[in-house]
């Protein structure tokens, strides 16, 4: 029974690897080794890499202070921060929101065995982001401090310990959030708020981090025996690593039986949180006068109701919503000093800072990629727009400007901020700031075009579509490409032409693509749409 | 009101429908009956102008559908077999959203709202959120939707499907009203008493071919249409 349920949840997360989601065709050889060297690269060669920079950083120090535990707890913490929290909206949707729980819960299978293959999922992707930490902090301990066949083994059992622990925090917190979800009126909101305040937590620890890192390790014999002292489990923790074998058996015991204990829980609750719709009170029905909208009205008003009734959808999507103010924020109270030093930096020359500061707003527009997924989202509701006297091109229309009106609201209030503060001369400071809102214009199309050209629309879970289809992938990406194809010449042309001649050739380019983008959106997308 | 020429739709290398014709007048209810897979989603998909088609033509009062999709749109209204409408909206902003995009006037739809909403009482869950609703409260809301614009012509797949008794029966009584005031209405059902006893005419489809159609009268004679149409699948 598990073995048939852990094959169909293992399909559905490497489909995508093995079938076009577009064409639903298998891929061929080629293609599968190529997806799977960018997806190795990108865990292995820049995730992987960074960590056994930082691994590399501290190891050397705290080892021959004779702390090496400190080092393994260290590790460990970022492995732990950086699986759990990365999981956490994966495991709600992935425990509580698949379509096909119904489906599984009315076939003979035990709640535990459904429970298990869903875990698996997130055990899956934990064990991806903790060992893309863990693998790197072994590694580089057995290099410097050498492989002995204990060391080894009980390094082994910790990665596993961790993945475990991670699994955990992930299913409380994912418990977490289905319980909210279920208790609250304004639910999607109120997620994404515990979302951005994890998030704001989780990169308030990570850029203290190398302070933090590197106090430890210049402190490390005093931190050592404090943390010894007072957290005497932690220093227990770390010794698994170093190979004590008795503190490994110890971990290991309580963190298979802490698994035991979650999977029981979570058997007896899984039942009443997958089946619930809502447990808030029914809302009742008074009738009132409607204003009428227009044809595009009704379509935009549908697809702002689709991003806000989606916690996912926003986080994922819709970050720039709130980046673009805060960095707007950020110019008013440090931007002139900021400026003033990055200018003294390079040599007194303020088109460096200009250009900079022009990069940054367009590379935080990249994160609204609501367009996008648009598309794929209709999933079995396509039938309505697609037998609606609408225009193919009218809906695409109205998803684009969607992500127009999220983006270039708060991407106004930026440049304006960033008007403010930089000084600049006043063709400099207008480019600025116009072409970072042409960029979001050409984002937007970029994104919507994508978004109709490489469509997913059968999903069990609507992750795939915001997170994983190649749309998204191609609009971030490809937007982070483009800004760097921006920003990267003028180091070579720049400098000969000057900043302002070189803006300007660049809002004629993002211009035209943007135009161009366009055209074939309406002609070529929505031919597509309308095949789909 | 409804022409069908020529239909041929095929997916890969199989004929969904083949060379199928029909002609649906105003006032009539047209039934549209076969086994599984015989092609009648397909073709209900097809004059709905959801799925384009590799042969033939469609016209909808005159108008083709390949052509002038929206101008059709307008003239219609589409019910599909499994209703998946927009969770994320309650059943009052789903059938406000219809309405905008139908050009219905306020004071229109609220009448309609009123009325439809009273007939299938779903009048209390009208503010709930669409995901909270049941299977059958779905389709009273698809109903509504497609009511609530007037069409000239519904095009329905399995529309009784999930709805209790008196829902079904204040459906039948729509139809029949619907046609009388001179509109259309083409649907399918595997209910073959239902079909027997509401509608004007009758088409029977096997793989993808039509192969019997005309007035209930024409089609089963002095047999009833059950015996009939396992005579034609037995064929």
């Amino acid at each position: 029974m598990l073995k048939v349920l852990l094959k169909k949840q293992m399909t559905e997360v490497f489909r995508g690897f093995f079938y076009n989601r577009k064409t639903n065709k298998a891929r061929s050889k080629a293609n599968q080794i190529v997806l799977f060297s960018l997806f190795a690269f990108l865990m292995v060669g820049v995730l992987g890499g960074s960590f056994t920079a930082v691994a590399l950083g501290v190891c050397f120090g705290l080892t021959s202070a004779g702390m090496g535990w400190l080092y393994f707890v260290l590790m460990s913490s970022i492995a732990v921060v950086l699986g759990a929290f990365g999981s956490v909206f994966n495991t709600y949707s992935g425990l509580y929101l698949p379509k096909d729980n119904d489906l599984l819960l009315s076939m003979p299978i035990p709640v535990r065995t459904i429970i298990v293959s869903r875990l698996l999922n997130v055990y899956l992707l934990g064990a991806m982001y903790s060992g893309v930490v863990m693998l790197p902090t072994m590694i580089v301990y057995w290099v410097i401090v050498g492989a002995a066949i204990q060391n080894v083994i009980c390094g082994i059992v910790l990665f596993l310990i961790i993945t475990i622990i991670v699994l955990i925090l992930s299913c409380l917190l994912g418990w977490i959030v289905a319980k909210i979800s279920l208790k609250l009126k304004n639910k999607s909101f109120i997620v994404v708020l515990i979302a951005l305040a994890c998030i704001g937590g989780y990169y308030f620890i990570y850029f203290k981090a190398q302070i933090w890192i590197r106090e430890l390790v210049a402190n490390a014999s005093v931190y050592g025996t404090n943390v010894k002292d007072s957290a005497y489990g932690l220093y227990l923790f770390g010794r698994i690593g170093e190979g004590d074998l008795i503190a490994t058996a110890i971990f290991a015991a309580a963190t298979a039986l802490l698994l035991a204990l979650t999977i029981f829980i979570l058997s007896r609750g899984f039942l009443k949180l997958a089946t619930s719709t809502a447990s808030v009170g029914k809302v009742k029905y008074h009738e009132k006068a409607v204003k009428e909208k227009s044809v595009f009205g009704a379509l935009l008003a549908k697809e702002f109701m689709r991003f806000k009734s989606s916690p996912n959808y926003m986080l994922n999507c819709g970050f720039g919503v709130l980046l673009l103010p805060v960095l707007g924020v950020f110019l008013l109270i440090k931007g002139a000093d900021i400026l003033a030093f990055l200018g003294a930096s390079f040599g007194g020359r303020t088109d460096f800072a200009a250009l900079l500061l022009c990069t940054v707003l367009m590379l935080l527009s990249t994160a609204n990629d609501m367009a996008a997924p648009a598309v794929s989202l209709e999933g079995k509701s396509l039938w309505i727009p697609q037998s609606m006297p609408v225009d193919a091109k009218t809906v695409l229309k109205a998803k684009t400007a969607m992500q127009l009106i999220l983006t270039l609201i708060p991407m106004l209030f930026a440049v304006i901020c960033a008007a403010i503060v930089l000084q600049a001369p006043i063709a400099e400071k207008l480019l600025v700031c116009v072409l970072p809102l042409i960029f979001a214009v050409f984002s937007a199309m970029l994104a919507s075009y994508m978004g109709v050209m490489r469509p997913v629309m059968e999903w069990t879970t609507e992750i795939i579509p915001i997170k994983q289809s190649g749309a998204v992938v191609i609009a971030v990406f490809g937007g982070w490409g483009f800004v760097a194809l921006f920003a990267l010449p003028y180091l070579l042309i720049g400098q000969i032409i000057g900043l302002v001649p070189y803006l300007m050739i660049w809002a004629v380019i993002y211009t035209a693509a943007s135009a161009l983008l366009y055209r074939r959106l309406i002609t070529k997308g929505s031919k597509a749409f309308s095949r789909l | 009101m409804l022409r069908i020429e020529g239909l041929t739709k095929t997916y890969g290398e199989k004929k969904a429908v083949d060379e199928l014709s029909l002609h649906i007048r105003p006032g009539e209810i047209y039934g549209f009956i076969g086994h599984n897979g015989a092609g009648k989603t397909t073709t209900l998909k097809s004059v709905a102008g959801i799925l384009g088609f590799d042969k033939g033509e469609i016209f909808i009062n005159g108008s083709s559908i390949m052509k002038n999709p929206v101008e059709c749109k307008r003239q219609l209204a589409y019910i599909p077999d499994n209703p998946d409408l927009y969770d994320f909206m309650s059943g009052i902003k789903y059938l406000n959203f219809v309405a905008d995009i139908f050009g219905v006037s306020s004071e229109e739809r609220q009448e309609k709202i009123r009325k439809y909403a009273d007939v299938f009482e779903l009048t209390k869950d009208l503010a709930q959120p669409i995901s909270s609703y049941s299977h059958g409260m779905k389709q009273k809301l698809a109903v509504i939707s497609a009511w609530i614009h007037s069409p000239r012509l519904i095009i329905m797949d399995e529309p009784f499907v999930g709805l209790d008794p008196k829902a079904a029966f204040k459906l039948k009584e729509m139809m029949r009203e619907h046609c009388d005031k001179g509109g259309a209405i083409f649907f399918s059902t595997h209910v073959l008493e239902v079909a027997e006893k509401l509608c004007d005419k009758v088409a029977i489809i096997k793989q993808g071919r039509l192969i019997k159609s005309g007035t209930m009268e024409e089609v089963r004679g002095d047999e009833s249409l059950e015996e009939v149409f396992l005579e034609l699948e037995a064929e």
